[in-house]
């Protein structure tokens, strides 16, 4: 075989196949045959050790990346507007439930200190005896550690989240442009072995303490107050 | 060897060779030609898959007297991937040639 007929036959199996970019493909091949002639070999020397212009031509299809420009760019781009509009809500959703946890979780612990305390401004807390207020003071303290630590890892997961679609968003416009693509981020978060452990710790404890505590509340009232409706005994909603 | 073997392995060897320093396509398939049997066409789809992948670049250098060459630059993202590639392919070489050489 020729060199032209090597040539051709290659072009010709490229184009069929629609692989990008042939011109350089060919380019290289050229230049093989050039620097194989001017040491000296025959173009039908340089052909066989080349190899079978068909099968290379597989080779390039077989590493070729998905064809880009199926849809057109400027659809991808209004797509992406309309995806990153209702993700961006449903993000400030995420986010500010976060807000509202972590919110509740300082409430919970301001009703406990000021039970500890016996603070009770404008009497707006309903009253009972300072023991019965301490245990539920304990409840709700930890009940704030409890959403706190919530909070906090919601937080981190809306946060990977966000990262992850950013990297999405980043490859779809990189697969339009014919860039490389970045391997895609996990959605959710990923804590060292030892904040796993502390994280876990605190969550059960936190949660235990919580539930003890309340259960525990609540015998201590009825039994103070005489009955287990203690809230009437003490004129809660009178 | 099986054909199949050698691809997987010559994609590092390209890799090696571009850690070094920028080489063009014909100096890279010459150099692997002469060390591995597989036929001189076999490089330049290897070559095309490590640009799509992000792993290499190429630009184009005018010579006086031969045709222009294609050269071949590591990215950032191709020397990422070559140093782990690297240590897990010897890893794996170390543990057949152990597996091997028990018989």
């Amino acid at each position: 075989m020729k060199r032209n007929e090597f040539i051709v036959i290659l072009t010709k199996r490229l184009n069929e196949q629609n692989v990008g970019d042939i011109d350089e493909i060919i380019a290289e091949y050229e230049a093989h045959f050039a620097y194989k002639l001017a040491d000296g070999y025959t173009e039908e020397e340089i052909a066989i050790k080349l190899g079978d212009p068909d099968e290379l031509a597989c080779q390039f299809v077989a590493v070729e990346r998905p064809k880009k420009h199926d849809i057109g760019r400027g659809l991808l781009v209004t797509g992406l507007v309309f995806a990153d509009f209702f993700t961006g809500l449903f993000f400030i959703l995420l986010a500010a439930w976060t807000m509202v946890i972590i919110g509740f979780a300082f409430a919970s612990a301001a009703i406990g200190v000021a039970y500890l305390i016996e603070l009770n401004p404008y009497g707006i807390l309903p009253p009972m005896p300072y023991w019965v207020g301490a245990v539920f003071a304990a409840s709700l303290l930890a009940l704030a550690v409890l959403s706190l630590a919530g909070s906090l890892y919601f937080g981190l997961y809306v946060k990977q989240l966000l990262k992850a679609y950013g990297r999405f968003h980043h490859n779809r416009l990189a697969v339009s442009a014919g860039k490389p693509v970045l391997p895609s981020l996990r959605a959710y978060p990923k804590l060292k072995p030892r904040e796993n452990r502390l994280f876990r710790k605190v969550v059960l404890g936190s949660l235990t303490i919580f539930a003890l505590c309340f259960v525990l509340g609540y015998i201590v009232a009825s039994i103070t107050a005489g009955t287990p409706g203690f809230w009437h005994a003490w004129n809660w909603f009178v | 060897m099986n054909i199949q073997y050698k691809k997987g392995v010559i994609e590092l060897c390209v890799l090696s060779m571009l850690a070094k320093e920028d080489r063009y396509g014909y100096d890279i398939s010459e150099t692997i030609s002469q060390k591995i049997d597989i036929s001189d066409g076999t490089v330049y789809p290897i070559l095309r898959k490590l640009k799509g992948d992000g792993l290499v670049t190429t630009y184009v250098r005018e010579t006086s007297g031969g045709p222009p060459r294609i050269y071949y630059r590591m990215t950032d993202l191709g020397r990422k991937l070559y140093r782990s590639d690297r240590g897990e392919w010897l890893d794996f070489v170390e543990t057949v040639k152990m597996m091997l050489e028990a018989e």
